[in-house]
């Protein structure tokens, strides 16, 4: 995963964004990223290759700065992102689900998480 | 016999009778054949998971037992995902267990308007459901095991006055541990994986799994066998040949597709695909409610299923899946997962009007499906009384997850949901419930199937799934396509063929 993917999901979860929970990299979602590259299949990837592109040089322009996503102030990807929520553009939109979705299936798995949530063990 | 398709050579025999699909339909018919003595073969195209090597998470589950890795969407004016298990059981062993008899009012047209009265008899179709639900250990959720997401129901019913009442499920000793849609990890759901699969098998029923059916092949009008390919590395090929009868309950999205590939030939052939689209909201309450302790789905209200072609159900849903749905991103993503202990979630159900198709393409299987705008004044009207029950439970927001929407609605905000955008991509759905892609009816010119269930102009292969009903049922559906499977097997067993 290059830098401005990266950058990308550690705006999503960043870490010590909102304690107990941890960072997505600190969950470790570079793990999660390698099994899902290995086994998921070629449409999954290509969508979240896509979400991730779109996510690191559309949302920037959604509040009118220059991309990549990496370039600006934790604040202002944060406020990329959310843009991308509330774009008039279904596909915009179900490109951030599709984002949202995949980090989630490592994310919402992950024992801290759970743990934060009193999920069951 | 189990043949593991994914260690397996290549394969070729012959049984009385060959079932392609081990799900609510598939496996209820092998169960009825097996008692015959004959016998009788049962294709999967998924492995056979053991129940103790069901995962508490949702991506391997997603990877191992559902339909494109979970991924199945239709196509329309919105994507919407169309979930499906792909594994021995079918369905069954990712759903919620949920037991609803057709209703009159719903079988009373495909009586008067189709004409399949005689073939689909509600007096024996009755007398099936008695024996399943006996045999399935069919009973009302428990108090003890609905947990506190379930119980506000019960609450927001008495307060609301409207009729509602725990689920009837096909489950024995349920611990209430909301884990149904991973499968159930202490076999309490009484899904085809661990009741009528086995029983056939011990019957002496074949059971091949990583076995994908491709093909059935023809001597004039006779069906004679199925064949496809094993996962096995090298892809070796099997032949399950059938001396009597091929029975097809792979769905009402791989049924059509393997009869296409196999030569039938009606303009009625993945057409009129009806499902329930289904739409949830988050109750947000003052006390914590920890949805992942409880009967996964124990409680609904069916106050509007006939008029509103809406029913409201409580489901618990694992975190992977609640999360992605949540508004916000970076930390305001996380402070909304922080509340989620607080939260339940509530869905509405819809007997939707809308017509879709499907049909196989070079890239695969290809799902259409649109709602119709009298499709989404019922659902809208069906968020506004979802969320009408969640204030009368106590709830102190709602959040809806639509586009256009504010994210919170507090109460006495609830006609809001009414002003929601005319636009189905303005929501999060999902299909789940499936029919009517090789239809039933009496002329050939009117559907796929004969009411004896056999495939117009052939003599002796039979649908036997929800691909053969007429339309969608109003009500979860698993009881009806066991009781109807039961009834064909039943005719087929005593058929001359």
């Amino acid at each position: 995963m290059n830098a401005r993917s990266r950058a990308v999901i550690e705006a999503l979860i960043p870490q010590g964004g909102q304690p107990p929970l941890p960072g997505a990299f600190e969950s470790g979602f570079d793990d999660f990223y390698a099994r899902f590259q290995n086994t998921a299949l070629p449409s999954m990837r290509l969508g979240f290759r896509a979400a991730l592109w779109a996510a690191a040089w559309l949302s920037p322009l959604l509040i009118g700065r220059v991309p990549p996503l990496s370039r600006l102030s934790s604040e202002d990807r944060e406020r990329a992102l959310e843009a991308m929520g509330a774009s008039r553009s279904y596909h915009v939109r179900q490109l951030l689900l599709l984002l949202k979705a995949v980090i989630s299936f490592h994310y919402g798995a992950h024992p801290a998480v759970r743990r934060a949530l009193e999920f069951p063990s | 016999m189990r043949v593991d398709g994914s260690k397996a050579s290549a394969f070729d025999e012959a049984f009385d009778y060959v079932i392609v699909g081990s799900g609510a339909a598939g496996a209820t018919a092998a169960r009825v054949l097996a008692d015959t003595g004959r016998s009788v073969a049962v294709l999967e195209e998924g492995p056979a998971v053991d129940p103790k090597e069901f995962s508490t998470e949702v991506f391997p589950s997603f990877q191992r037992m559902f339909r494109g890795q979970g991924g199945q969407v239709a196509r329309g004016r919105a994507f919407i995902p169309v979930v499906q298990g792909r594994c021995l059981g079918g369905s069954t062993v990712i759903n919620s267990a949920i037991v609803w008899r057709l209703p009159d009012d719903v079988w009373e047209p495909w009586k008067t308007e189709y004409g399949l009265g005689d073939a689909l008899p509600l007096s024996e179709l009755h007398k099936h459901w008695d024996l399943i639900e006996k045999e399935l250990s069919i009973a009302e959720t428990p108090p003890q095991v609905w947990g506190e997401f379930n119980r506000l129901m019960d609450v927001a019913k008495t307060n609301l006055r409207v009729s509602a009442a725990p689920i009837r499920r096909n489950v024995r000793d349920c611990r209430a541990s909301a884990r149904c849609l991973t499968g159930c990890p202490t076999s309490a759901k009484q899904s085809m994986l661990v009741t009528y699969l086995p029983y056939a098998e011990k019957k002496g029923a074949a059971l091949l799994t990583c076995a994908k059916a491709e093909e059935i092949r023809w001597d004039g009008d006779r069906a004679t066998a199925v064949s496809g390919t094993f996962e096995a590395p090298g892809r070796p090929r099997f032949t399950a040949r059938a001396r009597k009868a091929v029975l097809v309950a792979a769905s009402a999205i791989q049924t059509p597709g393997l009869l296409a590939r196999s030569g039938v030939d009606s303009p009625h052939l993945g057409e009129h695909f009806q499902a329930h689209p289904g739409c949830a909201l988050m109750g947000i309450f003052p006390n914590k409610v920890g949805m992942w302790r409880g009967a996964t789905q124990g409680y609904d209200a069916d106050h509007h299923r006939r008029l509103g072609r809406f029913k409201i159900e409580t489901i618990a849903l694992p975190p992977e899946i609640v999360f992605a749905r949540l508004p916000g991103a970076g930390k305001r993503w996380m402070r909304a997962m922080l509340e989620t202990p607080y939260a339940a979630i509530w869905a509405v159900q819809m007997r939707a009007w809308a017509q879709g198709s499907v049909r196989e393409r070079f890239f695969g299987t290809d799902i259409k499906f649109d709602l119709t705008p009298r499709d989404l004044v019922q659902m809208r009207r069906g968020l506004r009384f979802t969320a009408e029950l969640f204030f009368a439970a106590g709830a102190k927001e709602v959040w809806p997850g639509i586009h256009g929407l504010p994210e919170r609605i507090k109460p006495g905000e609830e006609w809001l949901l009414e002003t929601a955008p005319a636009d189905s991509r303005a929501y999060s759905m999902i299909l789940s419930h499936l029919f009517g892609t090789a239809r039933m009816s009496v002329r050939a010119a009117d559907g796929v199937v004969g009411t004896d269930f056999a495939v117009h102009a052939t003599r002796n292969l039979f649908v036997v799934d929800s691909s053969l009903f007429p339309t969608n049922t109003s009500v979860n559906p698993q009881h009806t396509i066991m009781g109807v499977a039961m009834h064909a097997a039943n005719r087929i067993s005593e058929a001359k063929l």
